[in-house]
């Protein structure tokens, strides 16, 4: 079939995770570019690119529960601090005053994914009995409720203020800390943890794809669509809904765990109401229900810093005083463009994309 | 018994300052079926404007509490013109994403004038009595507490009235029950959206003013307060101003005792809650009571068909 290639001769074809030879190619092309990306990025978009591909995978966990399954959350970031807390407990040093247990990540990793989800099941009954704006606000008293009890249980977390070391990364006994050579080419920490989180990154998508494509992804979208009709042509309301709790909670937890790995230290104010929004936003900048949108969306909330940093720098060449800061900067650009987007483009940077593709895809023709 | 006045006292000082932001919180809600994440940013931001009328311009207090106040309602109608009138009709979701956007957007901007020092607001209370509170029986209370409680029955008997009997009131009854029913007997429904919010702007900088003022000080973090009137909406149905009410007072007296009392929970229960949890406890019950009654205690139960 070649030259055609949206003809699809079976179905097993067309659910594909890549359907066509372009798709492959790019699919290849861009893992080869990333890993290249070490040999040539500075150590500080090393560093926001790491934080993207973390943040991607947390996104994508909201994005299964409330793109697909259609149930709000506005507590993921409290999984994500869940995912933080249990890595840097089963794979931390321990002081005088928190606990750690300095296990191997193959160990921590999957363990910190398993118990965030565990949690996440806890609040899956709620989710069963109230929808819409009423579950979005529970999940908001779960983000006070959680900064509580992060501030208050000091032996795991350090308390609020002081904070903690994160896990050792440790796999298979290499540590992450002494670096790796490839002939003349030291790698060091940073730059394996980076591909590291590159392959976490890449699993996880793939792994969202696959939901997409599968009969539990087809009654996640039928929830999300009606959930009155789905439960009226068979879907279990109570095992679905758990279950896109449970998997969101998973994939916030393993990305927390890595997450606070790159910096070395996480302190409980980090996970306020700002951070699980953070993530709402993310995934509404990115694009809601799609599997590239949450990615799109951590790349631009990630490099966003480093672009404003190069920018601001560049401008202060020129003698020119910002009113506001850096930070502050960020914070205000990323409001505007969740207005912006939500009231222009709903379906988010992915919504760009795909124009920007069909029409290059049918040029010279306008459709 | 002293400490359970105290408590109730301020507990119900309390309940009236959050009754403000939660009464605007229930009529956006009704007209526009949104829930306005912004509101807490508007209280903050008014209190903001009185305080950079009153001691940064030196305008006369009560001057620039009347401006300041008016202010925030234009503020919050250009917000409804500009952001939330191209969303008619979209999914509620979204729309409240959207007021989170435009809550970091003016955060963002208010504490960047803020800074790190606390602001006063120049208002003349802490000058009253003993420091700003008077002591009747050994109940220590605040002349702000006290006029906060009295500004919140006055308000609400203002609005029920205005409910009432105003034709304005009426058009945005009528505008909540059914909006196309509405604009078929000829009430504007797009000047009643912006009515309503230059409402809940004016309900949310007298909140935000009673939050911050006197010696209580505007900074980063007082959105906070202003944000616990949401449990208190919740817990009393989103689309019932005596709900809100009444669930501002529930949260009010709550954090109040909590506040006073909870080494004697401590010890009744034998854990520790650990510190700040008064401030928690609303969201508690909030909690409990979303899992019993999915609409809050007053609020009208939905019928959902496929």
């Amino acid at each position: 079939m070649r030259g055609r290639p949206n003809l699809y001769i079976n179905y097993k074809k067309e659910t594909a995770i890549l359907s066509t030879n372009t798709q492959k190619i790019w699919f290849v092309f861009m893992i080869v570019f990333s890993i290249a990306m070490v040999f040539i990025a500075t150590d500080y978009w090393i560093l926001l690119l790491t934080t993207a591909f973390l943040i991607a995978v947390a996104s994508w966990g909201l994005n299964i529960v409330s793109g697909f399954a259609g149930q709000i959350s506005l507590a993921h970031g409290v999984f994500v601090g869940i995912g933080t807390y249990t890595g840097a407990v089963l794979g931390g040093v321990a002081t005088d005053y928190v606990v750690g247990y300095e296990l191997d990540m193959i160990i921590w990793l999957p363990l910190s994914g398993l118990f965030a989800s565990l949690l996440g099941l806890l609040i899956a009954p709620i989710a069963v009995r109230l929808k819409g704006l009423n579950l979005g606000l529970v999940t908001l008293a779960l983000v006070f409720i959680g900064s509580h009890l992060f501030s208050n249980l000091k032996t795991f977390t350090g308390g609020a203020g002081l904070g903690r070391k994160t896990a050792k990364v440790v796999l298979f006994g290499f540590q992450f800390d002494d670096g790796f050579n490839i002939g003349n080419v030291i790698l060091e920490k940073n730059q394996l943890l980076y591909l590291f989180s590159l392959l976490v990154c890449i699993l996880c998508g793939l792994g969202v794809k696959n939901i997409t494509r599968s009969k539990t992804g087809r009654a996640y979208s039928a929830i999300r669509d009606r959930d009155i009709a789905a439960e009226a042509i068979g879907i279990n309301l109570f095992k679905f809904k758990s279950s896109a709790f449970a998997l969101s909670s998973f994939y916030a937890g393993i990305a927390g765990s890595l997450l606070f790995t790159v910096s070395g230290g996480v302190e409980p104010g980090t996970f306020n109401l700002l951070y699980s929004i953070t993530f709402v936003a993310i995934v509404i900048i990115g694009g809601v229900g799609t599997v590239l949108g949450p990615l799109f969306g951590a790349l631009f909330f990630s490099l966003l810093p480093g672009t404003i940093q190069t920018v601001i720098h560049s401008l202060e060449n020129f003698g020119q005083g910002f009113a506001l800061s850096s930070g502050q900067i960020e914070r205000v650009i990323f409001g505007l463009f969740i207005i912006i987007f939500l009231i222009f483009e709903p379906r988010g940077l992915w919504g760009i994309w795909f124009r920007l593709r069909n029409y290059f895809k049918a040029w010279p023709f306008s459709y | 018994m002293t400490i359970f006045l105290q408590a109730t006292a301020e507990g119900l000082a309390l309940g009236a300052v959050y009754s403000l932001v939660a009464i605007g919180f229930v009529l956006i809600y009704k007209a526009m079926d949104v829930l306005s994440f912004a509101q807490p940013a508007l209280a903050v931001v008014g209190a903001g404007l009185i305080s950079s009328l009153a001691i940064d311009r030196g305008i006369p207090f009560w001057i620039s509490l009347i401006l300041g106040i008016l202010l925030t309602g234009l503020l919050s109608l250009i917000i409804e013109r500009t952001f939330l009138r191209p969303m008619v009709g979209e999914p509620v979701f979204s729309v409240a994403v959207l007021t989170i956007g435009i809550d970091i957007l003016l955060r963002t901007v208010l504490d960047n004038w803020i800074g790190l020092s606390p602001r006063y607001l120049g208002d003349p209370f802490p000058n009253f009595g003993n420091f700003g509170s008077i002591t009747l029986n050994g109940v220590t209370l605040k002349y702000l507490e006290i006029s906060a409680f009295f500004t919140g029955i006055f308000v609400i008997i203002v609005l029920s009235i205005f409910f009432k009997k105003s034709k304005y009131g009426v058009a945005m009854r009528a505008t909540s029950l059914d909006q196309e029913a509405a604009l078929a007997q000829g009430i504007d429904v797009g000047r009643i959206f912006g009515l309503v919010w230059f409402i809940a702007g004016i309900l949310a900088s007298m909140a935000g003013f009673f939050i911050t003022g006197g010696f209580n000080t505007l900074t980063q973090f007082s959105f906070i307060s202003a944000l616990r009137a949401l449990p208190a909406v919740v817990i009393g149905g989103l689309d019932s101003i005596s709900g809100a009410v009444v669930g501002s007072i529930i949260i009010g007296l709550t954090q109040g005792y909590v506040g006073y009392f909870q080494s004697n929970l401590e010890t009744l229960i034998g854990i520790s809650l650990g510190s700040g949890f008064s401030l928690l406890a609303p969201y508690l019950i909030m909690f409990a009571i979303l899992l019993v009654k999915p609409d809050g205690l007053f609020g009208t139960e939905e019928v959902e068909r496929v």
